[in-house]
């Protein structure tokens, strides 16, 4: 099988949990492959199902100020922070491919991060217990994933060059000081772009999780698959009554 | 047929799921592939369809709860099944047939509903049918915790049978099995014991100290599990690191807290009056923060192969918790806090701690932490760094002990310290210093009003 990878450009978060799940439904009912989805997202603060409240320092006030939305989404793991500067991807992928197997299919998922963090010469590791990719200690690289009907969303967010600031309006992940890390933090003047970064992960999600190959696709096909499942299923329990 | 909604296998090396949130409220209607619950585990969170239509009937897990995988969660009355286990008009004559007389034929049409009730387990060994429905002769079906006990602890069909079922349609539970299970334990072990103390020959008792001195077992499992709480696994993950990264050494030293209880006696009430309770973490805070502006060293941390030394001075304290779980705040910039403002903040925090009222940044960003194993009674320990910091301070309790002053022996409250630290970068020689300037500030808290 082809991964199929796609640059969304802009993308606001509301309507990229939309796309994510329309390709959700098209994936699962076999109308098409799988996706990995980069969209650029403004800042923006995301809990997931394994968060609380707590996690978050900044106040309601705080983030409204400074344009920070929040959503509450059905992916694991605690709050976090995407925006500029950090690579979001999104895997759109059917497990059963992946034998079903939630931790195989994270640590694969992680072996992709490392395997192209090391392209760029930078050694990522997985610390026991805590998902994710560190560098010396460090978290470049978080995963959350979520799953309906054996095909996942959401995914993971790379580091390359955020303003690592944001990071201060929450506990990323738990209770203990968590320092954040980033390629242009660790590479400086070397560090890739993001249009490289965007490449190289793509091609390492390819090989590691064993696709046969990777071809990249316009955002527009992938808006238009997302909405004609959405369009045809109407609410998501319709979707197999027949 | 109730259907059992059971935490699905979700990948060969996960083994339970914490149920993150049901999407369906008990008693609604839902429908197959309708997603019904979302399980998390690791950084995945699964949304679990219904497997059929029908009525949610009964959440058995709450959401926030970790169980294993297999475990049942929820049961899903059929399609068209009444959602409350009251025999219908219908259902009447086949109770009435099956309760007759066997000579007295059931009624044409009748039998193949009937009759099933009668009939004895299926013989296919384990009693499972095609479907993986395990069903008792009267149609009950049970659910994966509860055929796993009965595997466990060889429960016959037969006495499943007996027992009441306060589940859906008389279903019989992982609650009523375990209860049922714990008078069956109970009741040969009353009849063992009634034999033991009715010896035939009235022979003189045995001396005391032959006699068992354990009570008689009691009654149910002897062993309990109890999955580990969040909190639990990051003590467990956060000792292990410590105890992986850190080079731990540890040495001991000994105050005079004569000076330290004087004022505490004398300050205390006075404080007191003022609302604020007086203990010795103060001190022990105040004299550890001069030693480490002496001693720069052991306020850092190891980042890599750096070591960063830290200008703020924000001081951890150990606070117990039971069976919540060791958790461990810290009182920031203490260099710039007169001890009563550490007074008030050691109670506070110590209390909001216990109440898990903490903010998230309580527990970050320390620079070295003190704990005093001493309000457990403890005159020493050997105490785990707060990695990534590099040093801990243990603090005992105040025990009157003779020493010799002048060349007299005198009783004076003593108290061991000791300090955990990272030898990778705290040499044997700074450590010794550093708790014996601790120890020092200690005995002559005037100390402290000449170098601070």
């Amino acid at each position: 099988m082809i991964l199929s990878a796609c640059h969304l450009g802009p993308t606001p978060y509301r309507e990229a949990l939309a796309l994510q799940e329309g390709l959700v439904s098209a994936r699962a009912s076999g109308t098409t492959g799988d996706w990995l989805l980069y969209p650029d997202h403004s800042p923006v603060l995301t809990i997931g199902r394994g968060g609380n409240p707590e996690s978050l320092i900044a106040d309601a006030a705080t983030l409204k100020g400074r344009g920070i939305e929040l959503f509450e989404v059905a992916r694991g793991g605690d709050v976090t922070w995407h925006g500029p500067g950090q690579l979001v991807g999104y895997l759109i992928a059917d497990l059963s491919r992946h034998g079903r197997d939630l931790h195989r299919f994270l640590r694969d998922l992680e072996q992709s991060l490392i395997d192209a963090l090391a392209a760029f010469g930078v050694a990522g590791e997985r610390v026991a217990g805590r998902t994710g990719v560190w560098v010396e200690g460090e978290k470049i690289a978080s995963i959350g994933v979520a799953v309906r009907r054996w095909v996942s969303y959401h995914g993971f967010a790379l580091n390359v060059a955020p303003d690592l600031g944001f990071f201060d309006l929450i506990h990323p992940c738990g209770l203990r000081g968590i320092h954040m890390t980033s390629l242009a933090r660790r590479l400086e003047e070397k560090a890739p772009t993001l249009a490289e970064a965007r490449e190289r992960v793509a091609v390492a999600v390819a090989a590691a999780m064993g696709y046969e190959g990777l071809a990249w696709k316009d955002p527009a096909q992938a808006r238009r698959l997302a909405e004609e499942a959405a369009g045809e299923s109407g609410p998501r329990a319709e979707a197999h009554a027949g | 047929m109730p259907i059992s909604i059971v935490v699905p296998q979700l990948g060969e090396s996960v083994a339970e799921g914490t149920v993150s949130k049901w999407l369906k409220a008990q008693g609604d209607k839902v429908r197959k592939e309708e997603p019904l619950v979302e399980i998390q585990t690791d950084k995945i969170n699964v949304e679990i369809p219904s497997p059929g239509d029908g009525i949610l009937e009964r959440i058995l897990v709450a959401e926030g709860t970790t169980v294993l995988v297999g475990t049942e969660i929820a049961v899903l009355s059929g399609a068209g099944e009444p959602a409350a286990p009251a025999p219908s008009l219908a259902a009447a004559p086949a109770v009435a047939s099956a309760a007759a007389p066997p000579s007295q034929p059931a009624r044409a049409g009748a039998p193949a509903v009937a009759s099933p009730a009668l009939r004895p387990a299926p013989s296919t060994g384990d009693g499972s049918s095609g479907n993986g429905e395990l069903q008792v002769g009267d149609g009950r079906s049970l659910s994966p915790a509860v055929r796993r006990i009965m595997r466990e602890q060889n429960v016959s069909l037969a006495e499943l049978a007996a027992i009441r079922g306060s589940g859906v349609a008389g279903r019989v539970t992982r609650d009523d099995l375990l209860e049922y299970l714990q008078s069956r334990t109970a009741a040969p072990a009353r009849a063992s014991a009634a034999a033991a103390v009715a010896p035939p020959a009235p022979a003189a008792p045995p001396p005391a100290f032959l006699a068992p001195r354990l009570a008689p077992a009691a009654a149910g499992p002897r062993e309990e599990v109890v999955p580990f709480s969040k909190v639990r696994k990051l003590i467990a993950e956060n000792m292990v690191r410590a105890k992986h990264t850190a080079a731990h050494t540890h040495c001991f030293d000994e105050t005079d807290m004569s000076a330290i209880v004087g004022l505490k006696r004398e300050w205390g009430p006075k404080l007191e009056a003022q609302g604020v309770r007086l203990t010795y973490m103060p001190f022990f805070i105040k004299a550890s923060v001069l030693a480490l502006k002496e001693f720069p060293w052991v306020n850092g941390e190891v980042r890599g192969d750096t070591m960063v030394v830290k200008k703020f001075y924000n001081i951890g304290m150990a606070v117990g918790r039971d069976e919540k779980g060791l958790i461990v705040p810290n009182l920031k910039d203490c260099d710039r806090k007169n001890l009563v403002q550490l007074a008030a903040e050691v109670n506070d925090l110590a209390a909001r701690a216990r109440a898990d009222r903490l903010k998230p940044d309580e527990i970050q960003g320390g620079t070295f932490s003190i704990t005093n194993a001493g309000v457990y009674g403890a005159i020493n320990s050997s105490p785990v760094i707060n990695v990534p910091e590099v040093a801990i301070l243990g603090v005992h309790k105040i025990v009157e002990r003779p020493v010799i002053r002048d060349g007299q022996i005198v009783a004076r409250p003593m108290m061991n310290a000791s300090i955990g630290f990272d030898h990778r970068v705290v040499d044997g020689e700074l450590a010794v210093k550093f708790l014996r300037r601790v120890c020092e500030l200690l005995e002559r808290p005037e100390l402290l009003w000449f170098h601070a």
